[in-house]
């Protein structure tokens, strides 16, 4: 009996050791307490990099857009669509633009007018590449979403609008939560309505269904960013907040229909814009990159600095280092993860390439920042040797980059004053 | 803050019922065609409009003082009115529609009296709503039915504000501290939070008897969103003011301005507005000629499908630079006629709009806005008027300077509206400082 008591307690042992043993390699070994279901990976280690001039970008080609302003910019394969904005003379920012970007130079090769719009703000195409969403703003605010089976011709599906997307919808990501394709919508504020954050389900994209909404942002709230099960919100002067839609497994607490705020943060300046939640090559997933929109003059001048933000922590996120451009501002990024290189639209000042390898809330003395506040020392991107490229200032013209998107090798930029550029990506 | 309102209320109530205490009234209203050509439609409009539509009292009981003026632009022009240039509160090429609550303010005032009980200068505190200490007086007490395209660089009104005053000879200064968010329709309230986040403060001379020099600045903390956390502004301005009421009933008047706003953000600038305005008029025999030339830097933003509307609040990138504008405007009056207790000026009035790109242009073009660079309106209108009308609006209390000489109100006079208080009998309406209030109907301007 002692013998077969024996022989349970050492399988038992054996068995807990190996638990523990698996606790150790687990997936979430780097979970933090606050959303135990993402795993942040270990804490990426310090690089150190020698301070070298940014290198000019090489420019590949222009498709050139001198009827309308352009705005945003989403490319998949070989096929780009930019959105168009506001008025320019009597032709309205009502105009999708597709280009076929096999080659080096844009070749526009199809056109499509939304109905009843006069500004085009943003544009995404699904994760699968099925669907692409536009949305509307200042004559009333909707998303328009076309089915991308013939990527050159896109085809509508349906045009989604309620009270709650009154007067604007701003920006319009997609993104999936659970395998479900979800729309987060920033609606604009107007007079004394509030900004809302609108989700929208995309399962049947011919009849999408709000499933939830929030006044938020303040005053407005302006992007989002989802990856995981979790929403990262840009709400303006009240920072950065990260909302759990089900990815931190909590037992089905939270949803994209009862999103549960983390935590947030108030970058430095405030006028948080935009975000990019980034994940290293090496599973790391410790920094979100905001981007801060100060006010400016479209075709002269721009305001706003990038801020990193380390989320270790989803409940208590931090700004540990920022990126600065005298005289412009940051607008929308998109990142090349695999080489850890963000590329940033930087409206008069063109587009910009910043390493964001390594530990980046690690620099030396000489490289850190108080800004007056000594509880709040950042690193400086710059002085960190970070900036490695600058694209689209050398073309002898006025340029404006409202967005970018790296896709395969390739950086495609959207410009309010001339169209689309294609620019060859950095290779380190 | 609402309570100040009904205290504003029972002052002008209290008035009404005390025979030891006065109430003025009056009304007044302009029928008016207006065509613009071109306009922000890049083609010629003519509208017609109810224009300037206002009921003012103004009520005294001992030192308490009531304000009200009550504008339903909101009800008869709704869509704003045409006047090329304009710019404010999301109008583009349209004034605005002003507030129902233009005016509504309870005050005291601490008269000079030459005795040792009081001080030997004149004091007044208000509180309600309306006009900040800053800049010149509201368009619509000045010769002209369009606004100037400056009006929101050379005034703050609308605000829920508390003022003090002090006269000292020939020395005024004024302090005064109110919300910052400028009104998002007729009906809307303000933000009442917000009150005391913005102040503004202005001097004034007085060298002679018609002439008024005063120099003022503000801080306005974001006017464009009611919720706070937009641009701020950093104002100045200097007033240069003549206003000769002869005793013959002609009359002289003139004005130049200049004022500055920059839009701010964490401090730094960035938009820098400029403007300078020069104003005359004359009256004779009741005919009135005025002229004004203006030059003024006007923000330029992204319009909604509307072309007269941009966004309120304004999205993060709606800045399309700036544009100046010179505006040569020439009006005629001709003398009223009466009917009742009504009176009628008609007048014609006739801008030349000059338009050019401004510093920095952005993406403004005039040719693509407008499709040229000149500009015309033309006005054509009737201003009915009843009561006694405000003379000066955007100073209250010891901030009334007696640059305008009034002249003592008729014993018995056709020009006074037999129905209407003020009159023989009443008790004595010549209040212990300036009244704002105009005695004269004869070149009433």
């Amino acid at each position: 009996m002692r013998a077969v008591s024996f022989i349970l307690a050492a399988f038992v042992a054996v068995a807990l050791a190996a638990c523990g043993s698996d606790a150790v390699s687990s997936p979430t070994t780097h979970a933090p307490t606050s959303c135990p279901g993402i795993d942040l990976g270990a804490r990426p280690s310090t690089i150190s990099l020698s301070p070298a001039n940014p290198v000019a970008m090489q420019v590949l080609g222009a498709g050139i857009d001198s009827l309308r302003y352009t705005a945003e910019v989403a490319a998949r394969g070989t096929v780009a669509y930019t959105t168009t904005w506001g008025f320019r003379g009597a032709n309205a920012g009502n105009r999708i633009n597709v280009w076929d970007v096999s080659g080096n130079v844009p070749s526009l090769i199809d056109t499509i007018n939304v109905v009843g719009a006069t500004t085009l703000g943003d544009v995404a195409v699904s994760d699968d590449g099925s669907l692409l969403v536009v949305a509307t703003e200042r004559a009333g605010g909707s998303i328009v979403i076309f089915d991308l089976s013939d990527p050159k011709h896109p085809k509508q599906l349906s045009r989604f609008s309620n009270a709650d997307t009154d007067p604007g919808v701003h920006t319009a990501e997609i993104g999936r939560v659970n395998g479900v394709l979800y729309g987060f919508l920033s609606i604009d504020p107007i007079g004394s309505t509030p900004a809302r954050l609108v989700i929208v389900d995309l399962r049947n994209p011919s009849a999408p269904q709000e499933v939830f909404t929030k006044v938020t942002g303040n005053p407005f709230v302006h992007d989002t960013f989802i990856r995981d099960g979790l929403l990262f919100v840009a709400l303006w002067d009240d920072g950065l907040e990260i909302w759990d839609l089900g990815g931190c497994g909590t037992g089905g607490v939270a949803s994209p229909s009862h999103p549960v705020v983390l935590g947030g943060v108030k970058t430095l300046g405030g006028q948080v814009h935009n975000v990019w939640w980034y994940h290293d090559p090496d599973g790391g997933k410790r920094f979100a990159f905001v981007g801060q929109e100060g006010p400016g003059a479209i075709g002269t001048s721009s305001k706003g600095d990038i801020h990193v933000v380390d989320v270790s922590d989803p409940s208590q996120p931090k700004e540990v280092a920022f990126y600065h451009v005298d005289g412009a501002g940051t607008h929308n990024f998109s990142v090349d993860e695999a080489k850890g290189i963000l590329y940033a639209a930087y409206y008069n000042g063109g587009v910009r390439a910043i390493d964001i390898r390594g530990d980046l809330a690690t620099c030396s003395a000489n490289q850190q920042v108080t800004n007056g506040n000594p509880l709040l020392t950042r690193c400086d991107l710059r002085l960190g040797g970070r900036e490695l490229g600058i694209g689209l200032l050398d073309q002898n013209r006025a340029v404006y980059l409202w967005g970018v998107q790296f896709v395969n090798g390739r950086v495609y930029g959207s410009d309010m004053l001339n169209g689309i550029w294609t620019l060859a990506a950095l290779t380190r | 803050m609402r309570i100040c309102h009904l205290v504003t209320l029972a002052t002008l109530l209290a008035a009404r019922d005390s025979s030891a205490q006065s109430i003025e009234a009056g009304a007044q209203l302009v029928p008016v065609v207006t065509r613009a050509d071109p306009t922000a439609t890049r083609a010629d409009l003519t509208e017609g409009y109810l224009a300037q539509p206002i009921a003012m009292v103004h009520a005294k009981r001992g030192s308490l003082r009531g304000i009200g003026t009550l504008n339903l632009e909101g009800l008869s022009m709704q869509r704003g009115e045409l006047v090329t240039g304009a710019f404010g509160e999301g109008f583009v090429d349209r004034r605005h529609p002003h507030a129902y609550i233009h005016e509504l303010l309870a005050g005291v005032e601490f008269p000079r009296d030459g005795t040792a009980q009081r001080p030997p200068f004149d004091a007044s505190l208000f509180f309600g709503r309306g006009f900040a200490p800053f800049g010149s007086d509201d368009p619509m007490t000045r010769p002209f039915e369009k606004y100037p395209v400056n009006h929101h660089l050379g005034q703050v009104l609308e605000r829920v504000l508390a003022v003090a005053a002090v006269r000292y000879g020939p020395i005024i200064g004024e302090f005064g501290v109110f919300n910052g968010d400028e009104p998002t329709g007729p009906a809307a309230a303000p933000n009442w939070g917000r009150f005391g986040d913005s102040w503004s403060t202005r001097l004034t001379l007085l060298p002679s008897p018609h002439t008024e020099l005063s120099g003022s600045v503000a801080h306005v903390t974001s006017p464009e969103i009611r919720a706070g956390h937009g641009l701020d502004q950093q104002k100045s301005s200097l007033v240069a003011r003549y206003d000769f009421d002869h005793a013959n009933g002609s009359r002289q008047y003139a004005l130049v301005e200049w004022a500055h706003t920059d839009d701010t953000d964490h401090g730094t600038t960035i938009n820098s507005l400029y403007t300078v305005l020069g104003e005359a008029a004359v009256c004779r025999a009741d005919a009135i000629l005025a002229a004004r030339l203006e030059r003024t830097d006007r923000p330029e933003e992204e319009p909604t499908s509307d072309p007269f509307r941009t966004p309120r609040p304004p999205s993060d990138l709606s800045n399309l630079g700036e544009s100046r504008w010179t505006t040569l405007t020439i009006a005629v009056a001709s003398p009223s006629v009466k009917a009742g207790f009504v009176r009628g000026r008609p007048f014609i009035e006739v801008a030349r709009i000059w338009v050019a790109p401004g510093n920095p242009a952005g993406i403004f073009n005039p040719e693509l806005r407008y499709g040229t660079d000149r500009l015309w309106m033309f006005t054509l209108g009737l201003r009915l008027t009843a009561g006694m009308m405000h003379e000066r609006m955007g100073r209250y209390g010891a901030a009334l300077p007696d640059a305008v000489q009034t002249l003592p109100a008729p014993a018995k006079s056709d020009s006074m509206p037999p129905d209407m208080p003020n009159m023989p009998g009443m008790p004595s309406t010549k209040p212990p400082m300036q009244s704002s209030m105009h005695m004269n109907m004869r070149c009433h301007l």
